[in-house]
């Protein structure tokens, strides 16, 4: 098994690109690797309780059940702490399965060999 | 695998439409789940992307590859 990492910037103000990283996670947790999602700067709203519900992207399934789907195959999903709360959000706000982290427990999971993408 | 083996006999069919992509390995892999080691899925995948992601799927998985008819988008897996 290898680790994936899929790092994302975008929410609401690219909801295609939102769309395609929770796709190719969803890939890579359906093959078998240890896949994290790092939500980062404006992505870190899509781990808001509520708010992805009403983005879908023409094309792709709903992005809330591309988040449950990658949730209940075993994803993790890392959130960028600075960035919630400069955000004015705390950890009670997140999606169930969303883990507030900062920087180190990224490069934790980086240095442990893991192949990344961005969005 | 290869194209000119025999059509394995399955046990279960899902036409996956259009669905590609994470879409489509996300569903496949929660469907092979569904099933006992060594049955077969006919899977119907009309993505274009098909082709090349399900024996890269398969590779990484260790599900096998029994069979694939490019003609009608059928692919044979082969649950571990």
């Amino acid at each position: 098994m290898s680790k994936i990492c899929v790092s994302l910037t975008f929410a609401k103000d690219n909801c295609d690109k939102a769309t395609v990283a929770f796709v190719v996670a969803n890939a890579a947790v359906a093959s078998g690797q240890e896949t994290l999602v790092f939500l980062s700067t404006e992505a870190v709203r899509l781990a808001v309780k509520g708010y992805a519900d009403d983005m879908h992207e023409e094309g792709f399934a709903p992005l809330k059940q591309l988040i449950d789907n990658y949730l209940a195959a075993g994803g993790a999903l890392f959130v960028c702490s600075p960035c919630i709360k400069k955000r004015g959000f705390d950890e009670s706000q997140m999606i169930d399965g969303a883990q507030v982290v900062g920087g180190a427990k990224l490069v934790e999971f980086l240095s442990q060999g893991a192949a990344s993408i961005s969005y | 695998m290869s194209k000119i083996d025999p059509i394995p006999p399955y046990q279960t069919h899902w036409d996956a439409g259009d669905l590609g992509c994470g879409e489509l390995v996300m569903e496949l892999m929660l469907r092979l789940r569904a099933l006992q080691p060594g049955e077969v899925l006919r899977l119907t995948a009309l993505d274009p992307g098909a082709p090349a992601d399900i024996p890269a799927w398969c590779r990484m998985t260790g599900h096998v590859l029994r069979h694939c008819e490019p003609a009608s988008h059928d692919f044979f897996i082969q649950r571990k």
